[in-house]
């Protein structure tokens, strides 16, 4: 048998196996370039639910509300006085929780409303407690969000007290270490900690948690231990606001 | 005659099944049920459905399996843009080997040594992960390793405890229909 025969009955073989292989791969590869659209939008059809309005039952918070609103106006119009530019969010959203990370790897969340609500990849996700992530990308009626707790999660912050820098990096749990600029930052356990005004990302002053312990002998420069204000890990709802600008993700 | 056969309806039937169950093993990754997280981490799905379809095929059609799962599972997962790493990588791993084990001859048919290779697939699979974690340099070493440590440990357990609710129906299935 000549060597060309035997390559001839080996292709006629094996052909087959090889063909359906590589077809499955490019299917695969063309779902991968929708990012799942077909079964995101699926799954919130499963899934999907209605927002608790909390707001209606709870006075407190009501009152509270009302009083934060009166502080903003008086805020704004001493901003206004100091000429300072101030960020609204354009779209604010309240949607549920329709799933969590798809990967151990990677501290995700899947929220049930999309570009169909305004929101658009870079949105802010905020939930009772405070700031909670930063969506990914949008289907239209989904939207992924990357939690503050993943490790390639990084936000700029601030102690709220004496003004500290730093950048907050995720550990995959409810706490997060935030690796100090300066090497003597002025910080104590127990100090709440706000985004950071410089932070391109997120507007400045939203609540993200507060010190629990501090390792003054890390290196390059002090870094803190920060119990997050928000339940990352059972979260049912969430709020997202649309600023409007975009900037690349995950690079700060 | 093996032409007839090829496309007769049982086998559309089973291949038809095939799929959605790979689908539906993707589908339940981003759920967290009662009783189905340890230490925040779920069974790892698609690990176990590549287990179970290479246990009794070749190494091509194993590796065939984990990487179209691990690309898929990476169309939920990992953002849009730049390099990040792909689970194709380390499930096409995973199903290879299955094949290479040779399970008929070296071991006992029954789901306890699946559950075994399960859990030796977790381990490399998510070793396969965390290596290229390291290459990629988005998260720092310390804490790839650290993670690996903590994921490797609850994946790998999880996943060998469910591993013969995916086991015995597929495996019904492909025996009926083989």
């Amino acid at each position: 048998m000549t060597r060309l025969e035997l390559l001839r009955r080996w292709w006629q073989r094996y052909t087959s196996q090889i063909v359906a292989g590589f077809g499955v791969l490019a299917l695969a590869v063309y779902v991968q370039t929708t990012q799942a659209w077909l079964l995101r939008e699926l799954y919130r059809g499963l899934q999907g639910g209605r927002v608790p309005d909390t707001r209606l039952t709870d006075a407190r918070v009501q009152e509270l509300e009302t009083q934060v609103q009166a502080l903003q106006m008086q805020n704004r119009q001493l901003q206004q006085l100091l000429n300072y530019q101030q960020q609204m969010p354009l779209v604010t959203v309240a949607t549920t929780v329709v799933g969590r990370s798809a990967s151990h790897w990677w501290q995700q969340l899947w929220v049930g409303e999309g570009s169909r609500k305004g929101i658009a990849p870079g949105s802010v996700v905020l939930a009772p407690g405070g700031l909670v992530g930063r969506v990914l990308d949008v289907t239209p009626h989904t939207s992924r969000v990357l939690l503050v707790t993943d490790p390639s999660s990084k936000v700029g912050v601030m102690v709220n007290r004496s003004r500290a820098m730093g950048i907050l990096v995720g550990q995959g749990s409810g706490q997060a270490v935030l690796e100090f600029f300066d090497k003597n930052p002025d910080v104590k356990p127990g100090d709440a900690i706000v985004t950071s005004p410089f932070s391109t990302m997120f507007p400045a002053g939203i609540a993200v948690g507060k010190v629990e312990s501090i390792d003054w002998r890390a290196m390059p420069a002090p870094r803190a231990m920060v119990q997050l204000y928000a339940p990352v890990d059972r979260l049912e709802w969430v709020l997202v606001e649309s600023y409007g600008a975009k900037s690349p993700l995950l690079h700060p | 005659m093996v032409r007839n056969r090829l496309f007769s309806i049982p086998r559309l039937g089973g291949l038809l099944i095939t799929v959605l169950s790979a689908w539906a093993a993707l589908a339940l990754l981003p759920l967290r049920l009662p009783g189905m997280e340890l230490a925040g981490i779920a069974p790892d799905w698609p690990l176990i459905w590549v287990v179970a379809w290479s246990v009794k095929r070749t190494a091509w059609q194993g590796l065939m399996a984990g990487v179209t799962l691990g690309i898929w599972q990476d169309a939920l997962v990992n953002p849009g843009e730049g390099w990040w790493p792909s689970h194709a990588l380390g499930l096409g791993v995973a199903g290879a080997l299955t094949a290479l084990l040779q399970k008929d001859r070296l071991i006992q048919e029954d789901f306890i040594s699946v559950a075994l290779i399960v859990f030796a697939m977790a381990v490399i699979s998510e070793t396969v992960m965390a290596v290229q974690w390291s290459l990629l340099d988005h998260r720092s070493l310390g804490q790839i390793w650290l993670d690996h440590q903590r994921l490797t440990l609850a994946s790998a357990i999880l996943s060998s405890l469910w591993a013969p609710l995916v086991y015995v129906p597929l495996s019904r299935l492909w025996q009926s229909t083989a």
